[in-house]
């Protein structure tokens, strides 16, 4: 309960509720249209009518904010969703299986784990095409090896618990108690680190965006939104640091209640 | 006998060096072959898209001109042939042909190199007293709050943009101070900027191995000797606790180089440097594989250099994995002479 009541918790899960209705209902918290020009206020400083300026195409920064952020966190959710599932099945089958086949899963997931994750989903990137889509295969392609790995250390630990022996000796059959019994035991460390995972993927995300290998303009997304005011620096630098310091304060509210779900263990 | 006896001296190095040539090999080998399947599993014929981003839909289609393209950049042929032969010519520094610029990629990729290594060395060096700093910082901050806070910093290293770090850097200190430039990477002052912003990560991966080894260090029985001895507490930091936290981070910086070869990619964007990161991502715009891949080998072979230099110099460094393996053929020999007297 003390838990509950810790003021980085509570922040954390207010920034993310706030983020969530972001990506649900963009409009109730957008005050303008994310690709319609408000008058000709070009470039404007950040004020009570626009809470983080205009933009070079007098667009409402704010509300190109908060309309980014369904494809930002989606792409993210996905890469860590897909990270989560390939890793933990590659984990799950070394595991299980054990000798020559564990051995040689592993030094591929070795592999993996040394090649920078941006190296690997530049690669990706590279061979499949720009979008949101192609991104979060990469960033979830870089983050496969960890969930591998700790998959695989979950499952070598349930495999000699009693109640497995137990359900052995019932005579379940090997597919029911991988999916019965391993993986429910396995699966909240998994959960655990999926949270850790989701802030990195953000991060990732919004790089890859930022670099222009996202969605195309006028799509609003995090990384690129940073990018398109990058050419404003020198007289409008709000333009790029409003849109990254939304991305550095969802990325610390993940981390916050991440860190309470990794406090469980 | 004698020249037995040599052999037998020179065993301990060999055996010591001869795994950690072989690991670095390995992780050359298994990159390529990583990104070989890679780019060959997913769909898409490489050639045709980056044709298509060059020339938009008047790219050619004729069969001919494509065979002739592919046998340019290396991609004709079976894929196993790709494979082997790709893979032999980087042993002679070859890394194909550029199918944007029509480059040379390892000429590229060498030009290019020593401006992303001036930048990423400062920002080692800058992570690393940095994170010293905040570890000491903490170590002697008395009440638990202040060291709690603390010790809260470091970590925010690795949460935060490397966009926003550097979009802001150049707000202050290029824009309004005037100190360092915005952009380009003419001189040590150019370097400045993006070597801070990469050095956050960096940092922060430096911090949790330091902090973690000073903590445990401090409640050592060797540090309670020195303080006994009435060491004061400049010299029992220094001389006992330090030595102890950075040799483990010096085995962190195969881990440090993948940061760095990750971040350097954002940073040369943001500041607008020549550099490694640069081509690759113009390389990724414009669907050039072989570039893309040239840089991964080019990262690959760096990365499995310095582990293999860092597990070397351990054994130098700290006595107690030398004498293991000198202590071991020792062990070995006395297990050896029955079986030798078996075989006789």
């Amino acid at each position: 309960m003390r838990r509950l009541l810790n003021p980085v918790t509570l922040l954390s899960a207010l920034v993310l509720v706030v983020t969530l209705i972001a990506v649900i209902w963009p409009g109730l918290l957008a005050p303008y249209d994310p690709f319609d020009s408000v008058g000709d206020a070009r470039l404007e400083a950040p004020s009570a009518a626009h809470l983080f300026g205009t933009d070079a195409l007098a667009r409402d920064v704010f509300s190109r904010v908060v309309y980014g952020a369904r494809l930002s966190l989606l792409a993210a959710v996905l890469a860590t969703t897909a990270g989560a599932v390939l890793g933990g099945l590659v984990g799950l089958i070394s595991g299980t299986a054990g000798g020559r086949v564990d051995f040689a899963i592993m030094r591929v997931i070795d592999v993996m784990l040394a090649i920078p994750g941006i190296l690997l989903a530049l690669i990706v990137v590279a061979s499949l095409g720009f979008g949101a889509v192609s991104i979060a295969i990469g960033v979830g392609l870089g983050a496969t090896g960890s969930f591998a790995r700790v998959m695989r250390a979950q499952v070598m630990r349930i495999r000699n618990e009693e109640y497995i022996e137990a359900a052995r000796t019932m005579g379940l059959r090997r597919p029911t108690i991988l999916f019965r019994h391993v993986m429910p035991n396995a699966s909240q460390p998994i959960v655990a680190m999926a949270s850790t995972e989701l802030a990195l993927a953000i991060l990732a995300v919004s790089a890859l965006s930022f670099l222009g290998f996202g969605a195309q303009p006028p799509t609003p997304e995090w990384g690129s939104l940073v990018s398109d005011g990058r050419q404003f620096i020198a007289t409008a630098p709000w333009l790029s640091i409003m849109p990254g310091s939304v991305i550095l304060v969802v990325v610390l509210a993940v981390n916050g209640l991440a860190r309470n779900l990794g406090g469980n263990r | 006998m004698r020249s037995a006896g040599r052999l037998h001296r020179a065993g301990p190095v060999l055996r010591f060096v001869a795994p950690k040539v072989l690991q670095a090999l390995f992780v050359v080998w298994a990159t390529y072959t990583v990104t070989f399947l890679l780019i060959h599993a997913l769909p898409g014929d490489p050639v045709l898209a980056a044709l298509a981003v060059r020339a938009g839909d008047a790219a050619t289609t004729d069969p001919e001109v494509l065979d002739a393209l592919r046998a340019q950049y290396g991609l004709d042929g079976s894929i196993l042939h790709q494979y082997v032969s790709h893979f032999l010519a980087l042993f002679r520094g070859d890394l194909g042909v550029s199918m944007a610029t029509g480059y040379d990629v390892s000429d590229m990729v060498a030009r290019a190199l020593p401006k992303t290594v001036a930048v990423a060395a400062l920002a080692l060096v800058l992570g690393f007293v940095g994170a010293l700093a905040f570890t000491i910082a903490a170590y002697l901050a008395r009440p638990q709050w202040l060291r709690g806070a603390i010790s809260q910093i470091p970590p925010l290293g690795i949460a935060i943009p490397a966009f926003l770090t550097g979009v802001v850097l150049i707000s202050v200190f290029a824009f309004q101070l005037g100190w360092f430039p915005a952009s380009g990477a003419d001189g040590f002052a150019s370097t400045v900027l993006p070597a801070i912003t990469l050095s956050l990560p960096t940092g922060a991966i430096f911090y949790q191995v330091f902090s973690a080894a000073v903590f445990e260090a401090g409640e050592a029985g060797f540090v309670r000797t020195a303080r006994a001895k009435g060491l004061s507490q400049p010299v029992v930091i220094g001389r006992h606790i330090l030595r102890n936290a950075v040799l483990p981070a010096i085995t962190i910086i195969g881990l440090q180089i993948g940061y760095l070869a990750g971040g350097t990619a954002v940073v040369e964007t943001v500041f607008s440097r020549d550099g490694i990161g640069r081509i690759t991502v113009d390389a990724v715009l414009a669907r050039d594989i072989n570039v893309v891949t040239g840089v991964v080998m080019v990262v690959a072979v760096i990365y499995a250099v310095t582990t293999m230099i860092v597990d070397l110099l351990y054994g130098v460094l700290d006595p107690r994995i030398r004498t293991r393996v000198a202590a071991k053929p020792r062990t070995r020999s006395h297990a050896a002479t029955p079986a030798g007297g078996d075989d006789a």
